[in-house]
């Protein structure tokens, strides 16, 4: 298999990370934010492969093994807050939950 | 024994504490056991230790009891430590003793008073305050129990806060002080920043062991803490709070205005005597400040007609000796003057309170009269105050103390006939409105009736100060009467003996005659013109010169018009002035800056979420670009 | 790893089989009171064990963790304080009849992550313990349920810490892909080197993580949802966010720090000094007129953390010894004070607004004085345990000549005095209102006592702070 280069590898992380950020920034549906930090952690999930390729060792792929199980983790909570928030304010935009502000 | 020191202060302290926490659920009966027993106990414990002092001191006459380090950074390391010798001996006594006596008396003063748990808390705080100033080992202890009884003496200024002219002479007696502390704290700072240490006794072993006499950081430092002295003692020129500080409840005149917060400064002079020997020229300013004061307040008690403000100036004229003394290196005659002051005042303020409680809250004397037959505790507790105030020959204990002093400011190696001719004056002076005022309350036509007649707590505590008063002195006899002198003798294992002039006019029998007889004199001049001739002294005052200077002495000499018009007033008149100017904006534009602010960053605060993000995302980015193009 | 390898877990241990049990317990019979009572003694034995674990010598228990004096020091601030918060708990939730046995299994895997990231000398470590706090936290924070506002500071609290732990794993991966190291120990050399001669991946790499740290110490700019989660969040949770969550970073920011000697000019000290001058300014000045308590807790704590960061600034063992000292006092008054807006909190509605403090003193006059001691020492009055803090943050600043920190802190400080005297005003002067419905019942057993605890420490040591001294003194001296 031809390796990846560590900089493609890395820029490749790093446009997903752009899209997933931009995305938290502009969608206001509560489900695509949570989606949006999805990407956003799978694309540092995949630097940390990269990464670990580049070096030889196994701990970037450990590392992308933790993130996984951290991002599950917190989409399970989140998905059972998106649940909540629909019962509490009708629908899941995320601009509607500004009652606290100054 | 003496490991039981800390306990003294605690005591209060703990009292204070206890009746701000428990404040509502206490009866009055608990609020006096608990206010005025912390102070009883205490007084017990120091008398205690003050025996087990004299009968078996400690060695070097000093003893040192360390609670612990505050904390220790950087070369400071200021200590809660306290320090026991022969004259925090007795002003640890006095405090807790005298403390206790009028404590009692308020527990019957104070009865009918809806503030009466306040107003035990707050003198509970005082007493323990005052006691950690007088028993600390290092300065900045001692600047925290200055603060503590200035606070204390704010609040209980200004304790009947209803009327708001009280809180007003709080404010003035917070403010005068202040300028003195000011200047305390500067000299803290000198003398820490020089010695490298705020321990009382290295302190004064250093300088006295790098600084020269005269030199200019001994005179800086000597002259910044005579600055706070005379702020707290309320000597010239910061003396205009303490006639109005008697808006406070009698007992609190009695306690703090008379017997202990005022002789706070004294008790600093004296305890950093090396200091005001390494800078003469300060030490002859105290002295200069002392005789001045003790004139002044001696003419302006002259005039007064408030009961209290007599006994107010009296006792800035008192403390005018004891400064005088210490002036002239007369370190042990001015502590002696302390505790038969202490004595004579607090009897004099406590029976000037029975007589305004009988008379339902009368201050003017001139509304008094014909009272010796209605109050006779009250009466002789006055004749005797005021006897010892002026000093009577023998039987009283002001004759011993003061005499001393007027002795010692001839006598002494730094004394001069100035400072003597005016402490004779004084001494004249002080006799005649001493009795004027004996006379005018107790005798003649009665003017107002009597409504209330003094049960046991108001009166044991004026049979106890009596007794003192007379036999209070008996521990320092002079020379000519036989020289038995223990109290001397055990101050000078603290203080310096003082350098006398051998053979000097002021030992010899004619000058101790001379000065006891300018006491004598001036009670029958008192005698001649207040109780013999009334109406022609009525009438002598009527005339335009003595009414014009007899107002002139009531008004204290016009020292509050003068800082009135000198300060005040041209402030007010340029903060006038300069609103929409320069100055105004600087200071108003600050607090307007701050709103600003604040409305700026509290509209950025907007709720929402993806907001947030967004400030999160533009910090991140601005951080990245200055790393990046660095 | 060897059987002495798990005496030196032992704390982690305890912190993880306590959940389990709580848990269990509450699968066979639902009692608040149990979950409680198993809740505290399993903090107990994480005490107790931190002793146990602290006879052993070889402390490094895989690259990940170690558990020197000075995570063990760490480990028992954080239990003692989420046993505070569990005891103040107790009656906040006892009044909302809600099932909350899973809170306290929450709260205890919260500590876990704590203890967990002050142990860390490893990136995963570090990742791991950060999010088995932060998830924990998620579910806390939103606990009761049934108030829109509790849903509300959830969510804003979910997705940020969700958006920053990604720029941190972003950052933690840059940084190894160029350098190959993920421990504290190698990462040292590369941050004394400043981020001005790195790569520009690297310094990427480290600017993201500290994104991610800064998010969770609440330091600007990424401070934005502080007020809003404090005020949201039931008063008990507010109290462990505002005290747990951010000591137990700033206590691995430290130690990743510990050996590194940030140049003054360098990049990442400017950085550094431009957050702690952004967060004392705009903590203080934002909490000028606020009037809900809650949100003035809030942003004190950003300005507090303001006041640290100088003291972590300033390097070297006399500073480590002042922020320790600093965090452990702002332990302390931050529990006092969120203890009492939760003790003074009805089911309706928590204790926030500054009219449900205006007479405190008359009606009840122990938890005004707490109350006033613990603004007293944020303010930093002295003989409190605050004054003391400050005045070691001053002294670690002054002995590394930071000037202009130290400026800006006395500054900002009198800012302070402004809004804090404002509340003390308003429960010592100002009569009650009328509307007594928010001062809820009296102030329950455990909540009192832990309240009165906690006030006699700040009054203790700040009269006589030499045992904690000496104390942090010897955790901190372990630090490589």
């Amino acid at each position: 298999m031809a390796a990846v280069s560590l900089d493609h590898g890395l820029i490749l992380a790093a446009i997903l990370f752009v899209i997933g950020f931009v995305g938290l920034l502009t969608r206001r549906n509560l489900i695509v934010a949570l989606a949006c930090i999805e990407i956003m952690l799978n694309a540092a999930g995949l630097a940390f492969v990269v990464a670990g390729a580049r070096w030889g060792s196994a701990d970037g792929q450990v590392m992308f093994l933790f993130v996984l199980a951290m991002a599950a983790a917190e989409v399970a909570v989140g998905l059972a807050l998106a649940i909540r928030f629909r019962q509490s304010l009708g629908r899941l935009d995320v601009d509607d939950a500004d009652e606290m502000k100054g | 024994m003496l490991q039981l020191l800390w306990i003294v202060p605690a005591l209060p302290a703990a009292g204070f504490v206890v009746l701000l926490l428990l404040n509502r659920h206490l009866s009055r009966r608990a609020t006096a056991l608990i206010g005025a027993g912390s102070v009883g106990l205490s007084a017990v414990v120091a008398i205690l230790i003050a025996v087990s002092f004299i009968t078996s001191p400690p060695p070097g006459d000093a003893y040192r009891q360390v609670l612990w380090t505050w904390f220790d950074t950087g070369g400071l390391a200021p200590q809660i430590a306290f320090y026991l010798d022969a004259m925090s001996v007795v002003f640890m006594v006095v405090i807790t003793f005298v403390g206790f006596l009028i404590h009692l008396y308020s527990t019957e003063f104070m009865e009918r008073d809806e503030g009466f748990t306040r107003f035990f808390m707050y003198m509970n705080l005082f007493v323990a305050s005052m006691l950690v100033l007088v028993l600390a080992d290092n300065l900045l202890l001692l600047y925290l129990g200055w603060e503590g009884v200035g606070m204390c003496s704010y609040l209980l200024i200004a304790f009947w806060q209803k009327d708001v002219q009280n809180v007003y002479c709080g404010r003035k007696a917070f403010i005068v002080t202040r300028v003195g502390d000011t200047a305390l704290i500067v000299g803290l700072f000198l003398l820490f920043t020089q010695l490298h240490t705020l321990e009382i006794q290295p302190l004064m072993a250093g300088a006295a062991k790098n600084w020269a006499a005269g030199s200019g950081v001994a005179v800086a430092a000597a002259a910044l803490l005579l600055g706070g002295a005379v702020g707290k003692s309320a000597q010239l020129p910061l003396q205009t709070w303490l006639p109005d500080a008697m808006a406070g409840p009698t007992p609190v005149s009695a306690l703090i205005h008379a017997a202990t917060m005022v002789t706070a400064g004294v008790y600093l002079i004296a305890r950093t005597n090396v200091l005001f020997t390494l800078a003469p020229d300060v030490r002859l300013a105290v002295a200069i400040i002392g005789t001045v004061t003790l004139l002044y307040a001696c003419f302006s008690a002259l005039a007064q007609h408030d009961i209290k403000r007599v006994l107010a100036y009296s006792t800035m004229s008192q403390i005018g000796y004891m400064f005088l003394a210490l002036g002239v290196a007369g370190w042990s005659a001015a502590i002696f003057h302390f505790m038969t002051h202490a004595f004579f005042k607090a009897l004099l303020f406590l029976a000037a309170g029975v007589v305004i409680e009988a008379l339902g809250g009368e201050h003017d004397i001139f509304k008094m009269g014909g009272l010796r037959r209605k109050l006779p505790t009250a009466f002789w507790a006055f004749i005797i105050g005021a006897a010892s105030l002026s000093a009577l020959p023998l039987i009283t204990d002001g004759f011993y103390s003061k005499d001393l002093i007027i002795e010692t400011s001839l006598g002494a190696v730094d004394g001069n006939a100035w400072l003597w001719l005016g402490a004779l004056a004084g001494s004249l002076l002080t006799s005649i409105y001493a009795f004027r005022l004996v006379f005018v309350v107790f005798f003649g036509e009665q003017q107002t009736p009597v409504t209330l007649h003094p049960r046991w707590r108001m009166k044991l505590p004026l049979v106890v100060l009596s007794v003192l008063s007379v036999v209070g002195g008996f521990v320092w006899l002079p020379g000519w009467m036989g020289g038995f002198h223990p109290f001397e003798t055990f101050l000078d294992t603290a203080l310096p003996v003082t350098q006398t002039v051998a053979g000097s006019f002021a030992y010899t029998g004619v000058a101790a005659l001379l000065t006891s007889l300018i006491a004598v004199v001036g009670v029958a001049l008192a005698t001649v013109w207040l109780v013999e001739s009334r109406a022609a002294l009525a009438r002598f005052a009527a005339r335009p010169t003595p009414h014009d200077v007899q107002t002139f002495w009531l008004n204290g000499w016009g020292f509050d018009w003068l800082y009135e018009h000198v300060f005040v007033i041209p402030v007010k008149w340029f903060a006038r002035v300069a609103r929409g100017d320069l100055v105004e904006p600087a200071f108003s534009g600050i607090a307007w800056l701050n709103l600003q602010a604040w409305r700026a960053l509290s509209a950025s605060q907007n709720g929402q979420l993806r907001v947030y993000i967004g400030v999160a995302g533009v910090g991140l980015a601005v951080i990245v670009a200055f790393v990046v193009l660095r | 790893m060897t059987s002495g390898d798990l005496i030196t877990l032992l704390p982690l241990i305890a912190l993880t089989v306590t959940p389990v049990v709580v848990m269990l317990a509450a699968a066979f019979y639902r009692s608040h009171a149990l979950a409680l009572a198993l809740t505290l003694v399993g903090l107990a034995a994480t005490i107790v064990s931190l002793f146990v674990a602290a006879t052993r010598t070889g402390r490094q228990v895989t690259p990940l963790l170690s558990f020197d004096t000075y995570a063990l020091f760490y480990i028992g601030l954080l239990t003692v304080a989420t046993a505070a918060v569990a005891i103040l708990s107790w009656s906040y939730l006892q009044r909302r009849h809600v099932h909350p046995e899973e809170y306290y299994m929450l709260l205890l895997t919260a500590t876990l992550g704590g203890a967990v990231l002050v142990a860390s000398t490893h990136f995963a470590s570090f990742f791991l313990g950060l999010e088995i706090l932060s998830v924990s936290l998620y579910a806390l924070i939103v606990y009761p349920i049934y108030r829109d506002q509790f849903v509300e500071a959830a969510v804003k609290y979910l997705v940020l810490a969700g958006a920053t732990s990604a720029f941190l794993v972003f950052g933690m991966a840059l940084v190894y892909a160029e350098t190959g190291t993920m421990t504290a120990s190698g990462l040292a050399p590369i941050l004394s080197a400043g981020l001005g001669g790195q790569d520009v991946v690297v310094a990427l790499g480290i600017v993201l993580i500290l994104v991610g740290v800064g998010f969770k110490l609440a330091v600007v700019p990424f401070h934005m949802w502080t007020p809003d989660v404090y005020q949201g969040a039931p008063a008990p949770v507010g109290a462990y966010v505002a005290t747990v969550s951010k000591g137990a970073v700033l206590a691995l920011l430290l130690r990743y720090f510990w050996p590194v000697s940030l140049d003054t000019g360098s990049s990442l000290f400017l950085v550094f000094a431009a957050v702690a001058i952004a967060s004392m300014v705009a903590g203080n000045l934002l909490a000028l007129r606020q009037d809900n308590v809650k949100r003035i807790l809030a942003y004190s704590s950003i300005a507090n953390l303001g006041y640290l960061l100088v003291a972590f600034l300033a390097a070297g063992e006399q500073a480590a010894v002042a922020v320790t000292f600093f965090l452990v006092a702002y332990f302390a008054t931050t529990l006092v004070a969120f203890g009492v807006v939760a003790a003074l909190s009805t089911p309706e509605r928590d204790a926030e607004s500054m009219d449900d403090y205006r007479g405190l003193a008359r009606t009840r006059r122990w938890t005004a004085v707490a109350f006033t001691v613990a603004l007293f020492s944020l303010a930093g009055m002295p003989l409190t345990v605050g004054f003391m803090g400050k005045f070691y943050v001053v002294t670690a600043g002054a002995g590394a000549a930071l000037w202009a920190l130290i400026i800006v802190l006395v500054l900002t400080s009198t800012i302070g005095l402004y809004y804090y005297t404002r509340i003390v005003v308003a429960m010592w002067v100002r009569q009650p209102d009328e509307n007594a419905d928010a001062v809820g019942a009296a102030v329950g057993g455990g909540s009192a006592a832990v309240l009165a605890a906690l006030t006699a420490f700040l009054i203790v040591f700040g009269v006589y702070p030499a045992p904690l001294i000496q104390l942090i003194e010897r955790a901190v001296a372990t630090l490589p």
